[in-house]
């Protein structure tokens, strides 16, 4: 049976000039703003007892979509229909009163939950067991850290057993212990047949904890499936920091060698420019560019050795520059602070058609450890006269006998 | 749909009792917590203003004694009117930021947020409620008391609810213009100057004294008055205050109800 069903969801946010222009139009049912749309023709299901989780970048419509679920904003269009009693986890303790004690604050949290007086006596021990807060629970909650904030707080939301719990990032604060915790609770959550709606930043915890993802994008759904598979495509997509050398296979050994390697070196940022040093997010075919990094070296004695890579969809590497052999390049000792600005002129850009990304890196000696990658903005090609994905210098004769 | 809503409206403190009660503690503790004196302002701010008025009107501008209520001393003639203004503008005071202060919790937690205007009007009213009910006390052992005051806690009750549908409308315009704080703090200074609670009503030129009964805060005002000095319950007066507060419960309700959906995207 479905816990949670969405349908067609839109939700615009209206833009008004001035503010008093949305008190007028709310008396008076006339038009007065610009919209602006957050969420664009969502539809998805969440069966009961499963897990969902939600990823995208920042201002992609998941918190929006999180409040919608809640029932704090009212979708613009479409349906949403939920089963059951709902424990939002949105904000850090959003409902505490600063100045009272702990022990008061869950009791009134409780309440907004809408749990009776007496459950709330019996939990009120399980809660304040399971937030470790036995010293503290006594002194006004103003008092309290971030961790112990969000551990009070994802205690009473957990412990008053709602049907459905929508968590928004609450696990990134609070230590480590706690966090296993967490999850060790939303794990029990799952196996007691309840539905949890979980977005976050952290693709581990999504992966771990859900059973299907969606991946938002400017407001619309670009995946939705199993969390293993939406979670691998949403980070081949954003992870600049992933490893592209001479072709995949080695990029995929390396990064199981050295997901994170000790930073020497981080790029601050790679550019694509027109040979007169402007900026450029288009290029004409046959054109010739520069590819730059900005780098910031991290520590003294530094070697570097610099790359870019022209990449297709993220994945593919469809030309690669690297700077070992280049003697005209300097590859240090750095020291540290310093920073250096690489450029590679590349010429007569051979494709027709199509979008790329720069990606540049800085590795260290041996060529094989990546300190840091980064991609560029996405360039695109304007596109020429004839057909074909490539173009070339041609020159062309012709003789008559 | 309008009659719905203003069910909702109506019975929302009832269906909600429990997290009701939880906000009225919360605030009403709220209120002390904190300060040092908590308790003690409540006495010495009417205090020190009475002490004020009472001053400036019998002392400095010699304030002829209000006509028809026998040989009262001023004091008590002003507090008894003052007193209930004062739960009147401190409620009013309140409320264009009330929704504001509880942004927090109205975007990120389902509940009914109606609530919220209800509890910031009966605060106030409790916590005055206290200050009038010593007043009382003291008048009864100066031998004031009749049984007519059992009128008081009805019309107490109607100036309440008056007060309450204003409130609704101010907190839940107020996320939409927040000029409207510092209008109301104006509003309220002239509304006080214009009801004849510092002066006796028979200071008013004669053609203006019918006006007056525009203003329910005068009716109020003087229906107190004549209760406890005179031991009259003044029918005029009394329908102003029900009509009133009537009209201003159920309309702000509705308004509030009617546009409380759209909070979440403003606040």
């Amino acid at each position: 049976m479905h816990s949670i069903s969405v349908e067609n969801v839109y939700k615009d946010f209206r833009i008004y000039d001035k503010p008093q222009d949305r008190l007028v139009e709310l008396l008076l049912r006339k038009p007065r703003h610009r919209m602006f749309h957050v969420l664009q023709d969502i539809s998805f299901s969440v069966l009961e007892g499963k897990s969902l989780g939600i990823i995208g970048d920042n201002g992609a419509g998941k918190s929006t979509l999180l409040k919608l679920l809640v029932g704090t904003l009212e979708p613009s269009g479409g349906h949403i229909d939920i089963r059951g009693q709902v424990a939002a986890l949105l904000e850090l303790g959003a409902g505490f009163h600063p100045e009272f004690s702990g022990r008061r604050n869950i009791h009134l949290n409780a309440s907004l939950l809408g749990v009776p007086d007496d459950d709330i006596k019996a939990l009120e021990n399980d809660i304040i067991e399971f937030s470790e807060l036995r010293d503290f629970i006594d002194r006004p909650v103003k008092t309290y850290s971030s961790g112990m904030y969000v551990r009070l707080a994802f205690s009473i939301a957990t412990m008053v057993r709602p049907d459905v719990l929508v968590i928004d990032e609450a696990l990134s604060v609070g230590d480590i212990a706690f966090q296993k915790k967490c999850v060790q609770r939303m794990n029990e959550f799952r196996a007691q047949n309840k539905t949890m709606v979980f977005c976050s930043h952290s693709m581990y915890h999504v992966q771990e904890l859900c059973d299907t993802a969606i991946w938002l994008e400017q407001g619309k759904i670009r995946e939705m499936g199993k969390s293993a598979d939406v979670v691998a495509h949403y980070e081949d997509y954003s992870n600049s920091r992933r490893v592209y050398t001479k072709g995949e296979e080695q990029a995929n050994s390396h990064q199981d060698e050295a997901p994170e390697a000790v930073k020497d070196c981080r790029i601050l940022q790679t550019l694509v420019r027109n040979v007169d040093g402007e900026l450029i997010e288009e290029v004409d075919p046959l054109q010739d560019f520069v590819m730059e990094l900005q780098a910031e070296i991290l520590n003294d004695d530094v070697i570097c050795y610099f790359g870019f890579a022209l990449m297709k969809d993220l994945e593919e590497v469809m030309s690669s520059y690297l700077a070992i052999d280049r003697p005209e390049v300097e590859h240090g000792p750095f020291k540290k602070g310093e920073r250096i600005t690489v450029q590679v002129r590349v010429q007569a850009m051979a494709l027709r058609v199509g979008k790329f990304h720069v990606l540049s890196g800085v590795a260290d000696e041996s060529g094989l450890l990546w300190y840091d990658t980064r991609l560029s903005k996405e360039i695109s090609i304007n596109p020429g006269k004839g057909w074909g994905t490539l173009v070339m210098r041609s020159a062309w004769s012709m003789q008559r006998d | 749909m309008f009659f719905s809503l203003i069910r909702q409206w109506v019975m929302s403190p009832i269906r909600h009792f429990r997290l009701f009660h939880q906000f009225v503690r919360q605030e009403f503790s709220g209120q002390f917590a904190g300060s040092l004196g908590g308790f003690l302002w409540l006495f010495v701010t009417p205090i020190v203003n009475i002490s004020i008025y009472s001053f400036v009107f019998s002392v400095v501008f010699r304030a002829p004694m209000p006509e028809n209520f026998g040989d009262v001393p001023f004091v008590v003639f002003l507090m008894i009117g003052y007193l209930p203004w004062f739960a009147f503008a401190d409620a009013m005071g309140r409320a264009s930021g009330l929704l504001l202060e509880k942004a927090p919790l109205i975007t990120k937690v389902m509940f009914p947020v109606q609530l919220i205007p209800m509890v910031g009007t009966l605060v106030p009213y409790l916590v005055h409620g206290i200050a009038i009910f010593v007043f009382l006390l003291y008048l009864a052992t100066q031998g004031y008391f009749d049984l007519m005051w059992f009128w008081l806690p009805v019309a107490l009750g109607l100036q309440f609810l008056f007060t309450m549908g204003l409130v609704a409308i101010l907190s839940a315009f107020c996320v939409f213009l927040r000029d409207i704080q510092q209008m109301v703090t104006l509003m309220l200074t002239a509304w006080f100057f214009l009801t004849p609670i510092i002066y006796p009503l028979s200071l008013l030129p004669e053609d203006l004294r019918p006006l007056m009964m525009l203003n329910p805060m005068h009716s109020f005002v003087q229906f107190y008055r004549e209760i406890i000095l005179l031991g009259d319950f003044s029918m005029p007066h009394f329908q102003v205050m029900v009509l009133a507060s009537v009209i201003s419960f159920l309309l702000g309700g509705w308004v509030f109800m009617r546009i409380k959906h759209a909070f979440g995207d403003v606040l």
